[in-house]
């Protein structure tokens, strides 16, 4: 199976918050209350009723308003930190079309993958299970594409098999987020400014103490285990024990008391 | 008592073995969050919410009598002589077959280097285990960090603690009888703990 992808031109969205909504609707998702911040952006974060949402940059520039808006969701890394930390297998997994899905069932609710995530997705909801867009993984493996690119009325939003959308994006002489980051971002974005005015890290990698914990101290740990029973054998069978000779004893009725 | 000297009274003993069921206790119920292979170790707590709820529990136990134990040998293990460091130097004679008679306290180097280990490693697993408690309360840098690092402690504990058991038991036989029973034998304790002897000895 060719692996899937989003590619989100972020030069053509106009906000209008269908994708938001779609996915609000297939995933049938509550509606939560909101409070006017004086933004226009609308929830301000995600949040497990909320998998993809609208992230509204709202600029002063010489008095005149700079609008940029971007999608923000699971970015479906092909090396993703959620699934590396995840202890339980098959709570988030990739599928067979690369997407990252998960398995509420096999969810045990220790919130590491809320922690390995270099995008800051994962939420927990209300029954403390992992929530985040899973790219409507049950519309795809249908035929069908995820429910905010059908509702995205633009061409903002696409989806499709990965490498058609990077030739065809370079066709055009665009210039594409997330190409090889983590392996190859699940969701690429074509932005209209630096990564960093969009909040997206410049160059996304797995937080480095998690890389460490799970490449390093994990092997090293069962490494460790086996390695010092190993050794104790092996010292057992070489050296031996110290045991107490009968001249500790003799000492004593020697020495008397 | 004839041919045995007293070594650990019964409060010296249940403070260790709170301490090792607790150990024990942590290790089955944490296995299965640190790698995917021991998942099958929840199975022991009914489900992996039960035995995360285990793991807080017996970590709190952990902690608490960890500490009590450290602080009551305290003062023997954090005091080093030139006795223990020929002692540390010469790896207290273990990698030869040779008898080498280093002269020790009631604790040998060695011993007392794993006690402050734990000491130390008690309060880093305690430390990072509360923040992991709840790993979405706190800055998200600050749990990743402490994941790694309560990850490297276990790695480092359990390793201390497999060449404790090793050492205590068959490597090194009627050691064990001391935190059994609180006694040792004579022999045992000149050959083992001398210095400490001569002084049981005079009183």
């Amino acid at each position: 199976m060719k692996r899937k992808a989003f590619l989100i031109d972020t030069t053509l969205c106009t906000a209008c918050r269908s994708c938001q909504v779609s996915c609000k609707q297939w995933n049938k998702l509550d509606a939560e209350a909101t409070v006017n911040r004086g933004s226009y952006e609308n929830p301000p974060d995600l949040t497990p009723q909320l998998y993809n949402q609208i992230h509204f940059i709202e600029q002063d520039q010489n008095n005149d308003m700079r609008w940029l808006f971007i999608n923000r969701r699971c970015m479906h890394c092909a090396d993703a930190g959620c699934v590396k930390v995840c202890p339980s297998a098959g709570a988030l997994y990739h599928t067979k079309e690369g997407l990252v899905a998960y398995n509420q069932d096999k969810c045990i609710e220790c919130h590491y993958c809320v922690n390995g995530c270099p995008f800051d997705v994962p939420r927990y909801d209300a029954k403390k299970k992992v929530t985040k867009c899973h790219a409507c993984i049950d519309r795809v493996q249908n035929g069908l594409t995820p429910a905010c690119v059908k509702g995205c009325p633009t061409g903002t939003l696409q989806f499709g098999d990965r490498d058609r959308l990077i030739s065809d994006a370079k066709a055009a002489g665009k210039k594409l987020y997330g190409e090889n980051d983590l392996g190859g971002l699940g969701v690429m974005y074509v932005l209209d400014d630096e990564p960093g005015t969009y909040r997206l890290p410049k160059n996304p990698a797995i937080p480095a103490s998690i890389f460490f914990w799970k490449d390093v101290v994990k092997p090293l740990g069962i490494l460790g285990f086996w390695g010092a029973i190993g050794v104790a054998a092996l010292h057992y069978v070489t050296v031996g024990p110290k045991r107490i000779e009968d001249t500790d004893d003799d000492q004593h009725s020697k020495g008397g008391e | 008592m004839g041919n045995y000297v007293d070594r650990f009274n019964t409060t010296d003993r249940i403070l260790h073995w709170v301490v090792a069921i607790s150990f024990f206790l942590l290790l089955l119920s944490g296995l299965g969050l640190f790698a995917h292979t021991f998942f099958n170790y929840f199975s022991l707590f009914g489900n992996p919410q039960q035995g995360i709820m285990v793991h807080k529990w017996a970590g709190i136990v952990f902690f608490i009598f960890s500490i009590l134990l450290f602080l009551r040998h305290a003062a023997e293990t954090c005091r080093f002589d030139a006795d223990d460091r020929r002692w540390i130097v010469k790896v207290g004679g273990y990698l030869s077959r040779k008898r080498q008679e280093i002269p020790q306290g009631k604790f040998n180097a060695g011993q007392k280097l794993f006690g402050i280990f734990s000491g130390v490693a008690t309060l880093v697993m305690g430390a990072t285990g509360l923040i992991i408690w709840d790993p979405t309360a706190y800055l998200r840098e600050l749990t990743q960090f402490a994941l790694m690092l309560h990850g490297l402690f276990f790695t480092l504990f359990m390793v201390g603690m497999v060449v404790h058991i090793y050492l205590a038991t068959v490597g090194n036989p009627g050691t064990l009888e001391g935190m059994l029973w609180g006694r040792v034998t004579k022999g045992w304790a000149r050959k083992h703990a001398s210095k400490w002897y001569q002084k049981v000895v005079k009183g």
